[in-house]
């Protein structure tokens, strides 16, 4: 593996930065965490969300966050499927509740065993197929690699 | 005119191994249900189709009229409310039969993801794309749906300080059941030792947290005209739905709440309290979704869950039985056919070896997406 690939997926799963997400994209390859609030009343929204819930109004504003939150929840897949999948361990995923008010889900941007729910955690980004897309980093540093439950037997 | 009917039932095999394709399936369980109620093509003049958008691009259409050698009709729709479909398409029909704008309508659900070649979460995580949300979620591991409900799973257990054990007891009593139904894929007795041997997917769910992907079809005859169909007749007492706009946002639930309406909606219509029911069929692609359910709709108070389903409330014998054909974790994945299915089942009789006594009443639940839309019906035997 070269520095510029991706240690967990294979470039095909490269996301496409056009369409909705394309601000999130183009602030992530410059480093940058942005997403989506409405223009009118600052309520963060989804990501693909055009008009706001709470005022009504349809003017999405793409705008720069801390990158930063804590885990809503996680799970580690031990089903890495041929050919997608790069990681030879299993990998975690987290449902993070950034202090934006956005929940956005992670890969971790590197192999680490998985955060505990309400753990803080800072987002960084991993870069597959050339596009940069949001990763965690558990605040705490990990203690190696998850351990594979005794009866895993991944596929 | 009586109160609708479901008077008619057709079934295919539920195949866990590759074979035939939706359409086919679909004509099947079409003629399969006219049989059973004793009717002809040309007496129907209502067709209702449903079909999976998942992972295959031959998926059943309006053209299944043709297809299947109907005549003329004044229903012909296609539904699609993700795993709420099947309940919404019984809803459309009752409604139809009941303003007279159909006689006799045939809904037909078939999916058919099983393809040669590749295994069926092979399959599932192969499909999303790379656009949108989803593409973003499937850059960062989530591949396939099991890592989703995972993620929620791991959540429920986090609020509700369930445990592992909980998600046992649901396969475990789910697999009882399927014991003695014949059209279930695994009918393998389980205990807790076998499921904790049962790989892990995505932690928590084991592969035995997991629902078993088949092909298949089935269909059923609604009608409110009482000279139509044969007995025993299973009556469509209520129905409601609700799709909760829980927002992904910090500080909140996404998975959880707002469900229950879909459930209340249908026992007022019904005239009935949730201790008048029989039996509860509920949409259970995963565990954990049944321990969420029975709160969710309240037939268990919150965060009694756990206790409730270690004690073998919901295994047969036990005093609130729930998927009572093995659902759609033993039995057989065919979405919100399933519970519909195993209702008529119980309220014509036929359990045969899982039958349960007496049992007159029935909620059967259908929920979509990530638990973004619940649907229900209460059935009465006539
Ligand atoms: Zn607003």
């Amino acid at each position: 593996m070269t520095a510029a690939e991706d240690w967990l997926l294979d470039p095909s799963l490269a996301p496409s930065t056009g369409g909705r997400l394309a601000p999130l994209y183009a602030g992530a390859a410059e480093g940058r965490l942005t997403l989506p609030f409405c223009a009118a009343c600052d309520l963060p929204l989804e990501l693909e969300q055009q008009v706001c819930d709470g005022c009504g109004r349809d003017d999405v504003a793409w705008r720069d966050v801390a990158a930063e939150g804590t885990v809503h929840t996680v799970t580690v897949v031990h089903r890495r499927e041929t050919g997608l999948v790069r990681a030879e361990d299993p990998y975690p995923v987290a449902d993070v509740e950034l202090t934006s008010g956005h929940r956005l889900l992670m890969a971790g941007r590197r192999p680490s065993a998985p955060p505990a729910i309400g753990t803080p955690v800072t987002v960084s980004f991993r870069f597959l197929g050339g596009v940069a897309v949001p990763a965690y980093d558990a605040a705490v540093p990990a203690s190696g690699p998850p351990t594979p439950l005794p009866q895993e037997s991944p596929r | 005119m009586s109160p609708a009917a479901l008077v008619g039932l057709g079934l295919t095999e539920m195949s866990p191994r590759p074979g035939g394709d939706a359409t086919e399936l679909a004509v099947a369980a079409l003629g399969a249900a006219l049989d059973d109620a004793g009717l002809a093509r040309a007496d129907v003049d209502g067709l209702v189709v449903g079909s999976s958008q998942g992972v295959r691009p031959d998926r059943v259409g309006v053209a299944l009229a043709r297809q299947a050698g109907l005549g003329d009709l004044r229903l012909l729709e296609h539904v699609e409310i993700k795993g709420a479909t099947t309940l919404a398409m019984v809803d459309r029909a009752v409604r139809a039969v009941g303003e007279g704008s159909a006689r006799t309508v045939v809904c037909v659900f078939a999916d058919a993801p099983l393809r040669a070649g590749g295994s069926a979460g092979s399959t599932y995580a192969k499909s999303g794309g790379t656009s949108g949300v989803r593409g973003l979620e499937r850059a960062s591991g989530l591949l396939g749906s099991v890592p989703t409900y995972a993620l929620l799973a791991a959540r429920w257990l986090h609020v509700t300080g369930g445990s592992a054990a909980d998600l046992c007891a649901v396969a475990v009593s789910a697999r009882a059941w399927a014991v003695d139904n014949p059209a279930a894929v695994q009918r393998t007795p389980l205990d807790a030792e076998a499921y904790f041997a049962s790989p892990v997917i995505a932690e928590p769910l084991r592969r035995l947290d997991c629902a078993r992907p088949v092909n298949g079809a089935a269909a059923v005859v609604v009608t409110a005209d009482p000279g139509i169909g044969r007995a025993p007749r299973v009556v469509v007492r209520g129905s409601g739905a609700v799709h909760p706009m829980r927002r992904r946002r910090a500080g909140a639930e996404s998975w959880f709440g707002g469900g229950r309406r879909a459930v209340d909606d249908a026992l007022a219509a019904a005239g009935m309290v949730r201790a008048d029911l029989d039996v509860l069929e509920l949409y259970d692609p995963f565990s954990v979704v049944t321990l969420h359910l029975l709160e969710e709709y309240g037939f268990c108070p919150a965060g009694k869950v756990g206790p409730l389903v270690r004690d073998g409330a919901i295994a047969p014998g036990g005093t609130l039985p729930v998927n009572t054909g093995g659902g759609q974790l033993s039995g057989f994945y065919l979405q919100g056919m399933t519970p519909l299915v195993e209702a008529l089942v119980q309220l014509r009789g036929d359990g045969g070896g899982r039958q349960v006594p007496s049992a007159r009443t029935a909620l059967v639940g259908g929920i979509g997406g990530r638990l973004d839309h619940h649907a229900s019906l209460v059935l009465e035997a006539a």
